[in-house]
């Protein structure tokens, strides 16, 4: 019972969010540029580049730091580096970008546009209402992440790969990356701007305070995830793992103070 | 606005359901004592008491700000009382067991529809809140928007619809899940003469077949009039009256009325009747003349007098106050006793 409302909360934003372009075009433009233009550009770019110019290039980055680069030639370190480890980050600004402005349309935008408090009479409990909302942002989130990651496999494997001269990808961090980090991050920052939302009056403010608050922190995770996959897979997954439990603290942090009345007098 | 032979989503009447669930079903919808409520340094409600029995129709009036959406509000759960020493909805006190009530109420707020989506996802998204199966979900929407003649419109985008269209889909929301008790608030606001008072025909449909109870407010005290078995008069934080709609006309107009009808109308003497002892106002009228008295008591001798005159008498009838005559002169009296007031702690200090 309490499943199905959430399901029905979250489907129903869902919809609301794909029923026009308005809210969705953005979000799917930015993720196109990082996953295609970039690692395209940057792919051909070493392909024509001659090899001098590409160990230029590569004598900057310290390549031992990198495993699985030892073999390869300057290109293939280079393609290998930036594929595998430098284009990590995007998979996580993705993510967050997407559950923002969804998030922030679902809970804000509802509280402006004065369709919220309909539901607050209804009998749904807190919990279903809070948690139907984080599915129904984040769920787009992960699955947008994940087409992405899709588009991306396949441009390194046809562009990259020759430059490798193997099969190298997606690697063990990358699954990590899309099957535990991806999620956490998208339930992470939806649960933020949803927090934030319950205590601001409009969507544009809810906007940017959660654009404020929570990009920094994801770049600082961005920032260290890069240094945390070259830890390998295992430590990888312990960060996914903490930034699990801190979403699930979080969720029920919010519902617990979750106040109808907040969320009503606000917008009057 | 509703198309004739559709019936409500639902046979079950509210009370029949409640008895076979062998629920303590109250006397009282609602139960208010000693209601307060203040926004900051405005006091809104200051002491409602309130009782409202099951299966009528209450009116809530009061001037614009005098705290009725607030009240609704706080019955409904979605606020609550600084302090209360009753509150009470369908056997329920509130705001502890705010959970059982809300299955059995319907709303309609100031609150809007989404937009972008059709009318009939609209009402079948809350009847799915409400617990209902997406298939009664769906049974119930398709015949409410019938109901409300919104049919041929339930899969266009409610954001296309006019004005009053939003407000009958909203009214038909606010019924989805068959509720025992319903909060309109305003519900004829933008709503055409002829849809709002086949709306007023609806509520009081459902309330006198089915059993259910509607707490309703609204500025159309004619309306208002005509369908409610009560009604309360909110003004400076308290219901400054309550009782049926003849009853507070009565109680707020203590003076008489009378419609004079003589023969022929020219040959009355408007000056004589107006020098008669208890005679206010005299106001000629086609037939004759309407006269007030200040007390019943001068009624048999105005009568007697006026009988005596030239002419034919051809009918005596009182003429007795309408709801809205009450409400003005309620509302007119409060702001009076208020600015003497107000004067005469400024003349204190
Ligand atoms: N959340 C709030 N914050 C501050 N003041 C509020 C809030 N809600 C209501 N008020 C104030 O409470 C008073 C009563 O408002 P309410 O909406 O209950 O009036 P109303 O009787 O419904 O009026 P109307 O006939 O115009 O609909 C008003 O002065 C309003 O400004
Ligand atoms: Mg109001």
């Amino acid at each position: 019972m309490k499943g199905g409302t959430i399901w029905t909360i979250a489907a129903k934003d869902l919809r609301e969010s794909t029923a026009t372009g308005q809210v969705l075009a953005p979000v799917a433009i930015v993720p196109f540029v990082f996953v295609v233009l970039y690692p395209v550009g940057l792919l051909l770019a070493l392909r024509s580049m001659s090899p001098a110019d590409a160990h230029d290039l590569v004598s900057k980055i310290p390549t031992s730091a990198f495993p699985g680069t030892g073999e390869l030639t300057v290109q293939g370190q280079a393609a290998y580096i930036s594929t595998v480890y430098l284009f990590a980050g995007f998979f996580l600004i993705i993510p967050t970008m997407v559950a923002v402005v969804l998030a922030a349309n679902s809970f804000a935008g509802e509280k402006e546009r004065h369709t919220l408090e309909g539901v607050l009479y209804t009998p749904v409990t807190d919990t279903a209402l809070v948690v139907g909302k984080i599915v129904g942002a984040a769920l787009p989130a992960v699955v947008i992440s994940w087409v992405c990651f899709g588009v991306y496999t396949t441009l390194v494997n046809i562009l990259g790969n020759p430059l490798v001269g193997h099969w190298y990808f997606p690697t063990l961090n990358w699954w990590v990356l899309m099957v535990l980090l991806v999620p956490a991050v998208s339930v992470f920052v939806t649960a933020c701007v949803v927090w934030v939302s319950a205590r601001v009056s409009s969507y544009q403010s809810a906007n940017s305070i959660a654009g404020f608050a929570v990009l920094p922190l994801i770049l600082l995770v961005v920032g260290q995830a890069t240094g945390v996959m070259l830890l390998g897979p295992g430590f990888f997954a312990v960060l996914g793992l903490v930034l699990v439990v801190v979403d699930v603290v979080m969720m029920r942090w919010i519902i617990t103070t979750f106040d109808r009345e907040r969320v009503v007098a606000s917008f009057l | 606005m509703m198309k004739e032979a559709t019936t409500f989503p639902s046979d079950r009447t509210p009370a029949v359901e409640a008895a076979a669930a062998g629920q303590e079903s109250s006397r009282f919808a609602i139960e208010v004592a000693g209601l307060a409520r203040s926004f900051g340094e405005t006091t809104v409600l200051d002491g409602v008491d309130l009782r409202l029995e099951s299966g009528g129709v209450f009116g809530l009036l009061g001037p614009n700000g005098a705290g009725k959406t607030t009240t609704v509000r706080i019955l409904t759960g979605v606020l609550r009382a600084d302090r209360a020493s009753c509150l009470r909805v369908l056997g329920h006190d509130l705001p502890d067991e705010i959970a059982s009530v809300r299955p059995h109420i319907g709303v309609q707020t100031d609150t809007a529809l989404y937009d972008r989506l059709t009318g009939l996802d609209n009402l079948t998204f809350f009847g799915r809140l409400y617990g209902m199966s997406s298939a009664d979900a769906t049974r119930a929407a398709h015949a409410l928007l019938d109901r409300f003649g919104l049919g041929d419109r339930q899969a266009h985008r409610v954001g296309t619809y006019s004005k009053g269209m939003k407000q009958k889909a909203l009214i038909a929301r606010a019924l989805i899940a068959d509720p025992e008790l319903v909060f309109l608030d305003e519900p004829t606001a933008g709503l055409d003469p002829e849809a709002a008072h086949e709306l007023m025909m609806y509520i009081h449909d459902l309330s006198i077949e089915q059993g259910r109870t509607f707490f309703i407010t609204s500025h159309r005290l004619e309306e208002m009039e005509s369908i409610c078995t009560k009604v309360g008069v909110l003004s400076r934080g308290r219901i400054a009256a309550q009782g049926a709609p003849a009853e507070v006309a009565r109680m707020l107009v203590p003076d008489v009325r009378i419609r004079i009808t003589v023969a022929p109308p020219t040959v009355l003497d408007q000056s004589a009747v107006l020098a008669l002892e208890g005679v206010r106002t005299v106001t000629p009228v086609e037939s004759g003349a309407m006269v007030e008295l200040t007390t019943r008591q001068a009624v048999p001798a105005v009568v007697r007098a006026i009988a005596a005159m030239p002419g034919d008498l051809l009918g005596i009838a009182e003429e007795p106050p309408t709801l809205e005559e009450a409400y003005l002169r309620l509302v007119h009296t409060q702001e009076r006793v208020h600015t003497q007031e107000g004067a005469a702690v400024g003349g204190a200090r």
